[in-house]
């Protein structure tokens, strides 16, 4: 099984391949836009009145933004694990696992901890969920180098082993506090552990948006910062774009392929911690699946740090405001998972924007667009 | 009870075995498309979804016609129409194959749940719908402890394990079966005798389509007599996963399929027992990645598996 491959980059034709790069999205979420419609539609609904309640219920209000940014976050943090293993020719589907154990290990940290004070409790939270993400990761990563363990099955059958770790520590009671009544939850995470939420309540009651969006922004520069602008980026794109000749180069490959799956686990541990403290408990399934929306993400982005950023706000704008559209326009929520699938689906198949560039007589960026 | 005595209470029960070939026949329905689709050189991830579309419209047709043999038809139908979109986009679009793989995963949950709410959102799907059958065996049936693991099963099960060594002549035994491992490893030369790859490769990737969609109607019409909102829940990621550990081998696949199974199985069995079943869940997991990494080794995909084919330069 093959892997996207991202090639290093080319210097010439800077801005038209900046415009082709903003283009290819933008076409690919105006065709699912309108192939959505057809499907609404088709189902008996107004799907004007669809998307009319969607965009309100994302961005209507400013409550609204700060929910949108707040289902961006943990996607925009998992895909960066998707796409750091990408560059290194690595398909880590199991973000998902590692976003588990991220959130297991920073919970169990605050709840044991409860009587520290609350900056170092926060920074150990995080080195505690990059960490754990990082290790789990890592076990996949170094399968790979040392047996050659096909990493979308590892990564896979790792997530599945996380996912029931969790179970077990929130069922069966080891994490989960005496006075719980039986619900499979953890204790509470310290008052003073939590991210400290941005809008003031005098300003915005009951935002919850919280300083892991600045996470996420530095997470976002840390991930280019290490890809274009360190030695081991240039390894690690290396041995993702052809590994022999990394190898021929006289570059370390199994090395460089754990590196790459820690650091990615460490952006999905990150994610995993997230959600948790925006609920302020670590609940049984508490992701619906963050870690398999970032594959999306991640793909939509093209592996971008930027890219990622927008895709990950794009789909968490199309999450929240789903909420609204079927409450409101009695459409299902579902809507929404046809959308991110045509969105993806459109920028897969590039051969069919480049048609639509090319019939509209924009050959130039249809050949940036290749 | 000390864990031995458990163990050795648990495997002696019919039902884990029967439940073992339960569990494993959908997967195996799956992973064997996706080893015909990937021997033609089409990366197939999209099993899951395929599976889902065939779960939610046998479902919806046996409701409306009450006819098993059309809703059996039409999931089958309707797995290859969702394959026919990934065959189009990864054959002729030439659209990055796990990119495409993943958009159909995500479409399929999107619109049978979307579908979902438009049809039953307050009732759920009907009780009184068909199921497929079961086969009661006459002179097994009798055997004891043979009867009730094999004596009694679904002809689903049946049909997936037959299925086992027809894939195999297919694949290796038959002038197709040639073309398509041709096609999936050397396309250019396929080309050049004269064998079209893009209609290898169609035929392909609509055949995993349709056994995934027999394996979601199993799922929806024989073992929840239902559908739900993703009701595959990852089945069809445990068959991309049986196909790869199975070294794109139909037999290899349906050990690996046999191993999940069992592993799903225990997991039912010793509940109540007083394990905590959460972890044994898990061990067809750990038993996977041991086994990959210890005796497997390094898997290795057909040669042209995910590159798109451009005809004549």
């Amino acid at each position: 099984m093959s892997v996207a491959t991202v090639p290093l980059e080319a210097p010439r034709g800077r801005l038209l391949r900046f415009v082709a790069a903003v283009v290819t999205p933008i076409l690919a979420i105006v065709l699912a836009i309108l192939v959505g419609g057809l499907v609404v539609l088709a189902s008996g609904s107004n799907p004007i009145a669809a998307y009319q309640q969607m965009l309100v219920g994302a961005v209507g209000s400013p409550f609204d933004i700060s929910e949108t940014l707040i289902s961006s976050i943990p996607l925009i943090l998992a895909a960066y694990a998707v796409s750091f293993a990408f560059r290194c020719g690595l398909f880590n589907i199991g973000a998902e696992g590692q976003l588990y154990m991220g959130a297991i290990a920073s919970t169990w940290v605050a709840t044991t901890l409860p009587n520290w004070p609350g900056l170092p409790l926060i920074l150990l939270c995080i080195v505690a969920a990059m960490l754990a993400g990082g290790a789990w990761a890592g076990i996949a990563g170094w399968l790979k180098a040392k047996t050659g363990a096909h990493e979308v099955i590892t990564t896979m059958m790792l997530s599945y082993v996380a996912i029931d770790i969790s179970h077990w520590l929130l069922e069966a009671g080891p994490m989960t506090p005496a006075n719980a009544f039986g619900t499979p939850e953890s204790g509470p995470i310290p008052p003073q552990a939590a991210f400290p939420v941005i809008l003031p309540s005098w300003i915005l009651p009951n935002a919850r948006l919280n300083a892991s969006l600045f996470l996420t922004i530095l997470a976002g520069l840390v991930f280019a910062w290490i890809l274009w602008r360190t030695p081991l980026g240039y390894e690690i794109r290396a041995v993702g774009f052809n590994a022999k000749a990394a190898a021929y180069g006289g570059i370390n490959v199994a090395r460089r392929l754990v590196i790459a799956m820690v650091i990615a686990g460490a952006f999905a541990g990150l994610a995993g911690m997230v959600p948790v403290w925006v609920q302020h408990r670590l609940y049984d399934s508490f992701s619906p699946g963050y870690g398999y929306e970032a594959i999306a993400v991640a793909l939509v982005g093209k592996n971008s740090a930027i890219g990622i950023f927008l895709a990950g706000l794009l789909y968490g704008a199309m999450i929240h405001g789903a909420v609204a559209m079927q409450a409101n326009a009695n459409i299902s929520g579902f809507l929404v998972q046809i959308l991110q699938a045509l969105v993806l689906f459109f920028v897969g198949a590039e051969m069919l924007i480049r048609w639509i560039l090319r019939r509209g007589g924009l050959r130039a960026l249809m050949e940036a667009a290749a | 009870m000390d864990i031995v005595g458990l163990f050795v209470t648990v495997f002696a029960r019919p039902d884990l075995w029967a439940g073992t070939l339960r569990f494993a026949a959908p997967l195996t329905l799956a992973a064997l498309g996706g080893v015909i689709s990937e021997r033609s050189g089409v990366v197939n991830i999209a099993m899951e979804g395929m599976m889902l579309v065939g779960a939610f419209f046998a479902v919806l047709v046996a409701a409306a016609t009450h006819d098993i043999v059309l809703a059996t038809l039409a999931s089958v139908a309707c797995g290859g129409l969702i394959a026919t979109v990934h065959g189009i986009a990864s054959i002729h679009l030439r659209a990055n194959q796990i990119v495409s793989g993943m958009a159909i995963n995500l479409l399929a949950l999107g619109l049978t749940s979307f579908l979902m709410f438009r049809f039953y959102a307050t009732s759920g799907t009907p009780s009184d719908i068909p199921a497929l059958p079961d086969l009661k065996l006459p002179v097994i049936y009798g055997i004891p402890f043979v009867g009730a693991v094999i004596g009694d099963q679904n002809i689903v099960v049946w049909l997936s394990i037959l299925a086992v060594p027809i894939t195999w002549w297919f694949l290796f035994r038959t002038r197709l079966g040639l073309r398509i491992r041709a096609v999936g490893e050397h396309p250019r030369a396929a080309d050049t005798l004269g064998v079209s790859v893009f209609e290898i490769r169609y035929l392909c990737v609509i055949l995993s389509g349709l056994l995934s969609g027999l394996g979601g109607a199993y799922l929806s019409l024989s073992v929840a007599h239902s559908f739900s909102d993703n009701m595959t829940s990852g089945a069809g990621f445990i068959a991309l996963a049986a196909m790869i550990f199975g070294k794109w081998h139909p037999v290899g696949a349906f050990l690996a399929c046999l191993l999940f199974g069992f592993g799903q199985s225990l997991g039912i069995n010793l509940q109540g027992t007083g394990f905590p079943d959460q972890l044994v869940a898990a061990t067809p997991y750990v038993l996977t990645i041991v086994a990959l990494a210890g005796f497997v080794g390094r898997a290795v995909a057909p040669a042209a598996d995910g590159i798109p084919y451009e005809v004549g330069e």
